[in-house]
Formats: structure tokens, C-alpha cells, sequence
């Protein structure tokens, strides 16, 4: 037991050695998601009741301070913070999905599938996002944080089918797939054996995109005054301090602990996706292997100039 | 000449989903705007008449006697006629409130695009040279770092450091309201100081381009012709340029393309924030007064925008790969 | 017949995250002037890796770690970097693997040609660069008026010629030909590897000739070197090593060509894979496959010695030359016939 927990231990090292940006991504997102999902024990009130007088500055009682309404802000932020999460997963799983049937399918079968589905593709890329919520949103009158997620996967999953698409394309006429059919292995089956595991780190990468977008664009709805007022979210807390001036009266601490929450998600879903790309890209990797390469050597050659007789011979 | 005509099909065909979808879309919704803006009116005490149901119908393009098929076509010759009806918020046709913001936002986009992408294009250019070194993990891990932040954080903050706070520059409009438009020296200065914080907040949170840059760089950098132009003796500088470059902005052509939309999309918020009287803040008053027809129009133009820096891309490509213009002889 | 490139010792490894592979081990050979040489082998055995590290061409994170390249006296591995700029093309050009991807796609035949020109400072116009390209294209038998197309433009076979149009716009001293037609059909195959052999004759630079089609560079190379697993296990006149073969691989790797004369015969091959070459165990490399293996061999590395005047051999078992005594080879090789007529025959 013990040496399991020593082996995984030295794998983590190893891995935050290796992939210092994944890392720091890694750490932060998962601290964010712990302490929203342990908010009920990080936090003795709850996220829309007057707890405290106006305004209050963060320290003694109120951590972060209280909003004008004598909301505790660390508590919106923990409480707010679940459903900003909650909405980028949703509308991340919707694209994946969408992207997975609608690339895959237009890459696997070709011909007049490929075709129709490109064109709806195409027409949902140009038909730009954040306007057609905007409308949406408008005649709905008030959008819930479920809505939004899935207007924005609805509308954000072109990018990712279209990359799964030209994988497929690139996999499909690969050898192995062509040896897979040609032995006689049921299309459905090689879809799934072949073709999926190469698509991993794309489909990580677009569920990432999406998870960000998705936090965004809800904080960019919500601060517009789209979202629904009775539910606490980040986007919510900004816009509720700006409309009451939040900033001119010197509250700051309103405005930061939102945009510090919403950018530091972002931040780190950002440096994973940045990983995944530099891991799973072979022309980035070899980049990698180059730069662990160099700093070896620069450690071999320190250790050689300490010993002289070692770098004499060397130089010969 | 096949290819443009087949992207004008397609662009087309793309104006007339977004047409659809505006027509449809407040058809299915269980709000009715006409119903909505009667019981706004009822509230405030308002006289409800056939007289204002009919203006109201006219107003919005709805009816009840007309068959749906019928007014949709109604409907699609009217926006294609230039008549989006009349905006409820400023009693003005939507076309016109429209046009005076678009104005502005074509500054701010266009300027945005010129400076963003010759400034990621050439930073993604150096750090795929200098590839592996300090510069290069600082670079990119700042641009990743800078461009994921949200826009309306990013823009709350610079807001209130810069305008707000230090005063540095200024906290609304696009030029300074004292001044009369004028092809003058001070006009144009007024616009450009009035300009320089929503551009540099658009810019930063664009910096996400050097990273498509530097990867599209680095894929081109492995390719058989460029260890061809290393085999030729030609010069690093000359084969990172015409080689690499050269081919690597193709790629950064088509993400243009496809991220045009989140680019408007972007401004609207920068230009809520900043006070900038873009076509954003315009949709920003058209959602407080719910002003439906002004609303659709947005979504309308907006369109039209995506569809025609998407036909400049299209054109871009068509001059810089040989491969797409000379496959139609 | 003076030596042009001298190899002693060369090693490249790849750097990967589990450490170093050793791609090419040890391997020592040398050109002659005029002679054209083969190298052969599994995919996977060194053989292009060498061809990249004769121009300095290999890329990170390969690195050659040991031994020396001499062109004509001069140390091709001290060069400084305008030294290499300028060595590269002008005294060793290279006609890659695949013609489809070597060409710059955004830029026509004729700025690629005047490229060339322009970074050696050997054409003071463009003008006199294109009058330069055009001649060029003419040897190879492309129209002049296609030198301003793109290279998207032209057939794979084409393409090829084009290529090998470019290499020897300098005349360069050594051509370096990595797998030059895996890519084209076997007619085009034929035409291009004549009309090279046609060039080398007219303006008589040597030739590093690689492929894993053996029966092509049987009828092509003066001597073909054998390569496994990143080692030279046989070094021998062409004619010799089919017929002949000292190493048990060389046997090996001719049964498993047919001839393209000659009667149908069995087809044997190799059983067994080539060498994990991150994990490489003692002895001779190819012991687990060779039929011949003995204890000795799976303990001792053997080395490249000198089997006879002409013939290096990595073996501790080499195969008896049985028929020695009845043919003798000549001593000198008589490269131009034979070939001239194989190629010819074979058409």
C-alpha cells in the first residue's frame, strides 16, 4: 500500500516536471470545482440572503466582503460558482456530442451525407452565436443557466465537427482502417476501435473550448441582464454590481472576486488545453523532447566542468 | 470564378437561414411581442384599441389574417428590400439606427483585425523561431494566459483602471461631444484617443492568435519543402518567411473565417462596457427597451457582417493559394 | 578512383523521452568519384537517417553523436553554418523521398529554380536565372513554358523530374537519392532512374542511391551497402551481393526479391522482425533471425572488416563464396554497360 501511494506519488512528480502548464491548469480548475462543490461546508451562509449590512468591506465576518444587498460575496462566489461549472460542462458534453455524430458521420460516410451535413455545418458557423442568443434570449424574455448552456452548445459545435471531420477523413484512409475493412469488421465496430482513439485529444480539446466559451459567453449574457435574476451565478454577480455602482462607491471587492473566479477557470482550462495540444501535436513533441534534451545536457555539462579532466577529453 | 459563385451561393443561402430564423424564431416563442408590449402598455395605463393592435401588427409583421407561408415571404422581401421595420426604442427604421452604430464597430473590428492579427501573426512567426527557448515559453504561455481571461473581466478591469480610475482615457462615446464631425486633425485625434482602450482590450484578448500561429508555424516547419529550402542553401530568414510563413497564414486565413463571428460577437461587450456607441451598444438599448424589430435586425446585420468578412477571406485565400485559383483551369 | 565521401564511424542517435536510440550505429563506408552507391534495408534501418546527416540535414531530435563525414578532405561536421549554406546544393544536393511534398506549394518552379541560384550569388538576374531553369528543365525533358506553374500543377512523374532538375542546377559533385520513386508507378520508375543514370553519365557526379527495392539497385548501383537495424552489415560490388551475399541478411534480403529475368523461383524472406531499437541486446543484431546464429553470435558484436579487396562484412559466420573460383570478378567495375543494358532490357 504504502509503496502504491510512493509509485504514484513519483508519477505525479514526474508528470508535473514534464507538463509544469498542465499542472498548474490541472490544480487550479480542480481547486475551483472543490471548493464550489464543498461550498455548504466553506460557508455558513447561504448565497441570496441578506446576512450583513451593505457594503462591507472583506474580513472579519464576510471574507470577501458583502454586496449592497448585505449578500456575503463568498458564499455567491462558492454558490455562483456551481452553476457557471455546471453550465460549461453541459454545453462542453453537447458539442462533443454534436461534433462527434455530425464530423464523424460527414468524415466516415462521404458522399451525399458528407455533403448535406457540411452545408449545415457551414450555415451554423456563419450564422454568428452570441446575436442569435441575444435574440433568443430577448423573445424568452429571461433565460435560466440550462437554457443558455444549451443555446451555447447548440450554436458552438461547428468548429469541433468540422476538425473531427477532416480527422476522419485523414484516419479513414489510413492503413489500418483500410486493412480493419478489408478484414471484414463491421463499420460500426471500427468506428469505435479505430477511429475513436486517435480523436481523443480532439475531442478533449473541443469539450475544453467549449467549457470556456460556455462560462464566458453565460458571464457575457448574465452582465448584458439576460440571466435570471433569482439565480446566483458569477456573470450574475457582476452585473448586479454594476448596476448598483459597485466600483464608484469603492467596492471593489464585487467586481474582483467574480472576475478573479471567472478568469482563473478559464486560465487554467486554458493551460490544459494548451498541454493537450503540445502532448498530443508529434511536431510539438519533438520540441519537447529537444528541450528536456538541453536541459540534461546543460546539467551534464555543469557536472563536467567540475570535473576538468572529463571536459579536456570531451573536447578532443 | 466557380469557386466565388459557389461561395456567393452558400453566402446567400446563409443570409436566408438567418432570415428564417428570424421570422420563425418570435413565432415559436411563448412570449408574443405584440401581447407583451400591450400588457407593458395596459400597466402604464395605456388605451388598447383594434386601432393599436392593427399598428402594432403593421409595426411588427405580424397578423393573424395573413397565412404563415405568406407573411414569410412578406417578411423575406421586406428585409431584402432594406425595410426592417421600425425600431419601438427610437421610433426610427432599425436599418438607419443600425447603419449610425455599424459605423463604429466596423472602426473598432476592422482596426482590432488590422493591428490584431499583423501583431499575432508576426509574434507567432518569432516564437515559432525561437521555438524552444525563454522567449518562446513567456510568449506563449502569456498569449494563452492573456487571451482566455473572460471579455467582460478583461473589460470591467481595464475599464475601471484606465478610464475609470486613472483617467487616462476617456469613459464614453467615440469621439469627444464637443467636437462636430469633421475631416480635421482634432476629429480624427478625438476618435483615435477614444479608440485606443476597447482596441487594446479587443487586442489582448485576440493574443490567443500567436498560439494558432506558432503551432500552424511549427506543423509547416516539419514539412519535406522546407528541409528542401535547408538542402538548397537558402537563408533561415528567407525559408522561415517564404517557406514557412508563407504557408503557414493559409490556415490563419480559415480561422479568421471562422472566428469572425466571435469577434463581433466580442465587441458587443467591449462596446456595453467602454461606452462605445457601436452597433453592441445600440443592441445593448434595444434589450432594455425589448425592442423586437431593432433586435432581429441585429441578428440580421450581424449576419451580413460574418458573411462579408467570410467572402474577404474567401478572396484572401483565393489571391494567396495558388492551388485554389488555378484548379479551375 | 579517388574517394568523395569518406563516413567512418558515424553515429546519430534520436533523443526520446526513455533516452537516446541509437538510429545508425558505427557505420563507415565511402564514395568514389563517378560511382554510384546503394543503400538498402528495411524501413526503419538508418538508411535515409544517413542520407539526411551526409548534408547536415538531420533534424532535431536526431543528432549525430559520433564519428566524422569527409567530402573531399574537407570535415563535413566542423563546417560553420554559411560554410554548410554554401556546401549544401553545390557539392551535395538531394532529391527527396517525396517529390509530391517537396516542392513549395504557394511558389512557381521558376522562384524555387531562381531560390537556388539567389542563395549561392551565382546569377546576377532574374532573368539570367530563368534562361538558367528553362536550360535545366529542357535536360529533364519538361517544357520550358511550364517552368511558371505551380507545382500542384504538374503529375507525380513530372514533379520528380523537376526535382531532379533543381538538384543538379548546381552541378553538384554528390546526389543524394532517398527512395526517388517509391511514389510513382513502375514505368515512371524506369524512365526517371534512366534519365538519371543518362545525367550522371553526361556531367559524371556520384550517386548515393537509396531504396529497399533491391532489384532496382542491383541493375542501377556499382556497390550496395546492406544495412539492418541501424548497422552496415555488408558492403559489396552490386553483382556480387545478390549473387553472392557473404551476410546472412544480404541472402536473405535477395530471396525475398524476384527477379525480373531470370526463372521464377521460390520466394523465401526473413522470418521475424527488425530490432526494438530502444532495447538492443548484445551480440550480432540480426542473431534472433539468422539461420546460421551460434552462441558466439548472440554475445560478440561483430564488426565491419574486409572480407576481400572489394567486400566488407559484419558477420562471425559469413556465408562461404562457393562460386569465387569459377567466376572471377573483374577488378575494376564495369559499371556502364551492364546497367545501361539492364535498364534498357528491362524497358
Amino acid at each position: 500500500m504504502e509503496g502504491l501511494m510512493k509509485t504514484l506519488l513519483r508519477n505525479i512528480k514526474q508528470f508535473m516536471l514534464d507538463n509544469p502548464k498542465a499542472f498548474i491548469g490541472i490544480v487550479i480548475v480542480l481547486s475551483v470545482c472543490l471548493l464550489c462543490l464543498m461550498a455548504p461546508l466553506l460557508t455558513e451562509y447561504a448565497a441570496s440572503a441578506r446576512v450583513g449590512r451593505p457594503h462591507q468591506a472583506p474580513g472579519g465576518d464576510h471574507l470577501l466582503g458583502t454586496t449592497r444587498m448585505g449578500r456575503d460575496v463568498w458564499a455567491q462566489v462558492l454558490y455562483g460558482g456551481r452553476i457557471s461549472l455546471m453550465v460549461g460542462f453541459v454545453a462542453g458534453t453537447f458539442v462533443i456530442l454534436m461534433a462527434m455524430i455530425v464530423g464523424i458521420a460527414s468524415g466516415y460516410f462521404g458522399g451525399l451525407v458528407d455533403n448535406v451535413l457540411s452545408l449545415l455545418t457551414n450555415l451554423v458557423m456563419v450564422i454568428p452565436s452570441l446575436p442569435l442568443m441575444l435574440v433568443l434570449a430577448a423573445f424568452l424574455d429571461q433565460v435560466s443557466p440550462l437554457v443558455i448552456a444549451i443555446i451555447i452548445g447548440a450554436t458552438s459545435w461547428p468548429w469541433g465537427a468540422r476538425v473531427l471531420r477532416s480527422q476522419t477523413l485523414a484516419i479513414r484512409n489510413r492503413d489500418f482502417v483500410h486493412a480493419a475493412e478489408v478484414m471484414g469488421e463491421s463499420k460500426k465496430r471500427m468506428l469505435f476501435a479505430e477511429i475513436m482513439p486517435n480523436m481523443m485529444s480532439i475531442l478533449a480539446s473541443s469539450f475544453i473550448g467549449t467549457v470556456i466559451y460556455a462560462i464566458m459567453t453565460q458571464a457575457t449574457l448574465e452582465f448584458i441582464g439576460l440571466g435570471d435574476p433569482l439565480s446566483v451565478t458569477w456573470g450574475g454577480m457582476l452585473y448586479n454590481a454594476d448596476q448598483t455602482s459597485a466600483m464608484r462607491i469603492g467596492a471593489w471587492w464585487e467586481i474582483v472576486a467574480p472576475s478573479v473566479a471567472l478568469a482563473s477557470v478559464a486560465i487554467g482550462l486554458a493551460l490544459i488545453n494548451f498541454s493537450i495540444d503540445e502532448i498530443s501535436n508529434p511536431k510539438l513533441k519533438a520540441q519537447r523532447i529537444m528541450a528536456k534534451f538541453r536541459r540534461e545536457q546543460n546539467k551534464a555539462a555543469k557536472q563536467q566542468a567540475a570535473a576538468p579532466l572529463t571536459n579536456a577529453e570531451q573536447a578532443s | 470564378m466557380k469557386f466565388i459563385l459557389s461561395r456567393l451561393g452558400f453566402y446567400l443561402l446563409a443570409f436566408v437561414t438567418a432570415v428564417t430564423i428570424n421570422f420563425f424564431l418570435p413565432r415559436m416563442m411563448p412570449g408574443d411581442p405584440i401581447k407583451s408590449f400591450l400588457g407593458r402598455l395596459a400597466m402604464n395605463g395605456g388605451q388598447i384599441t383594434p386601432e393599436t393592435i392593427s399598428a402594432l401588427e403593421a409595426l411588427y409583421g405580424y397578423s393573424t389574417s395573413t397565412p404563415l407561408w405568406q407573411q414569410f415571404f412578406q417578411y423575406l422581401g421586406s428585409v431584402l428590400a432594406g425595410d426592417w421595420g421600425m425600431s419601438t426604442r427610437f421610433f426610427q427604421p432599425v436599418f438607419e439606427v443600425l447603419g449610425r452604430g455599424m459605423l463604429w464597430t466596423l472602426l473598432l473590428v476592422g482596426t482590432y483585425l488590422i493591428v490584431s492579427y499583423t501583431l499575432t501573426t508576426l509574434l507567432g512567426i518569432y516564437v515559432a523561431w525561437k521555438r524552444g527557448t525563454w522567449t518562446d515559453s513567456v510568449i506563449t504561455v502569456g498569449s494563452v494566459v492573456v487571451s482566455s481571461i473572460p471579455s467582460v473581466v478583461m473589460a470591467l478591469v481595464m475599464y475601471f483602471i484606465f478610464a475609470s480610475n486613472l483617467g487616462w482615457f476617456p469613459t464614453s462615446y467615440a469621439y469627444h461631444p464637443s467636437l462636430d464631425p469633421a475631416f480635421s486633425g482634432e476629429f480624427i485625434g478625438s476618435v483615435a484617443y477614444h479608440l485606443v482602450l476597447p482596441l487594446l482590450c479587443m487586442v489582448a484578448l485576440g493574443m490567443g492568435n500567436v498560439m494558432g500561429m506558432r503551432s500552424n508555424m511549427i506543423n509547416q516547419l516539419g514539412e519535406d519543402f522546407i528541409v528542401m529550402g535547408w538542402a538548397k542553401g537558402v537563408r533561415d530568414r528567407k525559408v522561415m518567411l517564404h517557406y514557412g510563413a508563407r504557408n503557414a497564414i493559409l490556415p490563419m486565413i480559415t480561422s479568421f473565417a471562422m472566428s469572425v463571428g466571435a469577434i463581433f460577437g466580442g465587441s458587443l461587450i467591449i462596446e456595453i462596457i467602454f461606452n462605445y456607441p457601436g452597433l453592441g451598444q445600440v443592441m445593448f438599448q434595444a434589450m432594455l427597451a425589448r425592442d423586437y424589430p431593432l433586435i432581429q435586425g441585429y441578428l440580421l446585420i450581424m449576419t451580413m457582417m460574418v458573411l462579408g468578412a467570410n467572402f474577404i477571406a474567401d478572396c484572401l485565400l483565393f489571391v494567396l493559394d495558388p492551388r485554389l485559383r488555378t484548379q479551375l483551369d | 578512383m579517388s574517394k568523395l565521401v569518406e563516413v567512418k564511424n558515424l553515429c546519430v542517435d534520436y533523443i526520446t523521452f526513455n533516452g537516446r536510440v541509437r538510429a545508425v550505429s558505427d557505420v563507415s563506408f565511402h564514395i568514389n568519384q563517378g560511382e554510384i552507391l546503394g543503400l538498402a534495408g528495411e524501413s526503419g534501418c538508418g538508411k535515409s537517417t544517413i542520407a539526411y546527416s551526409l548534408m547536415r540535414l538531420h533534424r532535431p531530435p536526431a543528432l549525430i553523436s559520433e564519428g566524422s563525414i569527409e567530402f573531399e578532405g574537407r570535415d563535413v561536421l566542423a563546417m560553420d553554418d554559411d560554410q554548410l549554406r554554401e556546401f549544401r546544393w553545390k557539392e551535395t544536393s538531394m532529391v527527396f523521398q517525396s517529390a509530391m511534398n517537396c516542392l513549395n506549394p504557394v511558389k512557381t518552379i521558376e522562384y524555387q529554380f531562381w531560390d537556388i541560384f539567389d542563395a549561392h550569388g551565382l546569377v546576377s538576374s532574374r532573368d539570367e536565372s530563368i534562361e538558367k531553369a528553362k536550360e535545366l528543365l529542357r535536360i529533364v525533358d519538361i517544357p520550358t513554358e511550364r517552368l511558371f506553374d505551380y507545382p500542384h500543377q504538374f503529375s507525380g512523374g513530372m514533379r520528380q523530374r523537376v526535382v531532379i532538375a533543381m538538384a543538379l542546377a548546381l552541378k553538384p559533385k554528390l546526389l543524394i537519392m532517398d527512395e526517388p520513386t517509391t511514389a510513382l508507378d513502375v514505368v515512371v520508375q524506369r524512365e526517371i532512374l534512366q534519365k538519371v543514370y543518362q545525367l550522371k553519365e553526361q556531367f559524371g557526379f556520384s550517386i548515393l542511391f537509396i531504396t529497399h527495392d533491391l532489384s532496382l539497385m542491383v541493375e542501377l548501383c556499382d556497390r550496395i551497402g546492406i544495412m539492418y537495424s541501424g548497422k552496415l552489415v555488408e558492403l559489396a560490388p552490386a553483382k556480387q551481393i545478390l549473387s553472392q551475399p557473404l551476410h546472412p541478411y544480404a541472402h536473405g534480403l535477395g530471396d525475398s526479391f524476384p527477379t525480373l529475368h531470370g526463372e521464377l523461383q521460390e520466394m523465401k524472406g526473413i522470418p521475424g522482425t527488425p530490432l526494438d531499437l530502444q532495447n538492443v541486446p548484445p551480440g550480432c543484431r540480426f542473431a534472433p533471425r539468422c539461420f546460421k546464429a551460434t552462441a558466439a553470435c548472440r554475445e560478440q558484436e561483430p564488426q565491419l572488416l574486409q572480407a576481400n579487396e572489394q567486400r566488407w562484412v559484419a558477420c562471425l559466420e559469413p556465408l562461404k563464396i562457393a562460386s569465387q573460383a569459377q567466376q572471377p570478378e573483374p577488378l575494376t567495375q564495369s559499371h556502364s554497360e551492364p546497367s545501361e543494358t539492364t535498364c534498357a532490357e528491362a524497358l
